[in-house]
């Protein structure tokens, strides 16, 4: 059963273009991720707190709060202090924008979206 | 005397040819008066016609909101922000509040980064989650708004009025003191059918058409008309003819 599954994720990754492959496997690894990678996309200037950009995303602010410290931690996301908030926006650097666009652009695909979706479920299942 | 046209037909004639350059506007009025068109058409104008380029500030509607809205008028937003004319900015009063109090923030560096020298701020009611103490909410706005001035933007500032007909009850006046004018939007009901009343109540520091005119939402957007003829009472949101009141006050006795 193992085998059969490893051998299907291994089927529907090798044709994924490998930076995008890597980007999902290590920075959007989970769903809330993938509506922040999304959201600060559509908003690339955005900076705010955890709390409102919860608000923004409908999302509880627990998973929120993790999703973003984590994007941060991968550099897809910046995070500073602004008086007494920890705020969030996405990160200036030129290479990570390039590659979050060509990330959304390919999920525009179904077939990478279905393709990314088994990833996220088999990594949250580990 | 320099303006900053809106490039609103009838609005620019009432504002004696525009606003004036670095100045804070408010423009109140109730849901789907045309707060937000009125604003995306300043900064459009700014863009378009003047080589101005243009920040939206927005507390709670999504950027493609504003890109959508914006291209059924037939202005390309999307474009402008590609060709680094315009930004569309969407935070919290409270996180705008800190930014443009610290040195070189976020807005800062995008109204230097695109040359900004105007500003659609959507809406100024938003920072009453701030604070709904009027002392305070007025202090938070008035720092707010010299920020902006700071930053040499000419900045139109919405404000939501809860009332859909006639005077908003309970609204905080204070804010309409910080502001350098005034534009009041009203739905006016005549003869059963909705219309649109628009009426500039303050210009600091220039004269302005007192008159209440009529505005429609047109596919080019807004358009300000003819003052309402003949009626009195227009802003309660029902107004009489000024035929009958002459004749329920001296004939009726």
């Amino acid at each position: 059963m193992e085998e059969r599954e490893l051998d299907l994720a291994g089927r529907l990754m090798a044709d994924m273009d490998p930076r995008l492959l890597e980007f999902l496997q290590t920075k959007v690894n989970s769903f809330v991720k993938w509506d922040l990678v999304f959201f600060f996309h559509d908003n690339p200037h955005t900076t705010d707190t955890a709390d409102n950009i919860a608000r923004y995303a409908g999302r509880s602010v627990g998973a929120i709060r993790t999703g973003l410290a984590e994007l941060a931690q991968e550099g897809v996301l910046e995070e500073n202090q602004l008086g007494d908030m920890t705020v969030y926006s996405l990160a200036s650097d030129r290479q990570i924008r390039e590659l979050l666009d060509r990330f959304v652009q390919a999920s525009d695909d179904r077939q990478f979206r279905v393709k990314a979706i088994y990833h996220i479920i088999r990594g949250t299942r580990r | 005397m320099e303006r900053v046209k809106t490039g609103i037909p009838g609005l620019d004639e009432m504002l004696e040819g525009g606003l004036l350059p670095q100045t804070a506007n408010l423009v109140e009025g109730a849901p789907g008066t045309g707060k937000t068109t009125l604003g995306m058409q300043f900064i459009c104008h700014g863009i378009v016609a003047c080589g101005e380029p243009g920040l939206i500030l927005t507390f709670e509607e999504f950027p493609q909101q504003y890109y959508r809205d914006a291209a059924s008028f037939g202005w390309d937003f999307r474009q402008m922000e590609r060709e680094g004319k315009l930004r569309v900015v969407m935070s919290s009063p409270e996180v705008t509040k800190a930014d443009l109090e610290q040195v070189g923030g976020r807005i800062e560096r995008l109204v230097r980064e695109i040359g900004a020298k105007r500003i659609l701020v959507d809406s100024l009611s938003h920072f009453e989650r701030i604070s709904e103490e009027p002392a305070r909410l007025r202090g938070i706005v008035y720092g707010f708004i010299n920020s902006l001035k700071r930053e040499g933007l000419t900045a139109v500032l919405t404000r939501e009025s809860v009332a859909l007909l006639g005077e908003a009850e309970g609204t905080d006046d204070a804010i309409a003191f910080l502001v350098d004018s005034y534009v009041l939007l009203r739905y006016v009901e005549i003869e059963s059918a909705i219309h649109k009343a628009l009426l500039v109540l303050k210009m600091r520091g220039s004269n302005h058409d007192k008159g209440i005119r009529q505005f429609e939402v047109t596919s080019r957007g807004i358009e300000v008309r003819a003052p309402f003829e003949g009626r009195e009472g227009i802003m309660s949101g029902n107004p009489r003819r000024m035929l009958d009141s002459f004749v329920q006050a001296f004939v009726r006795r």
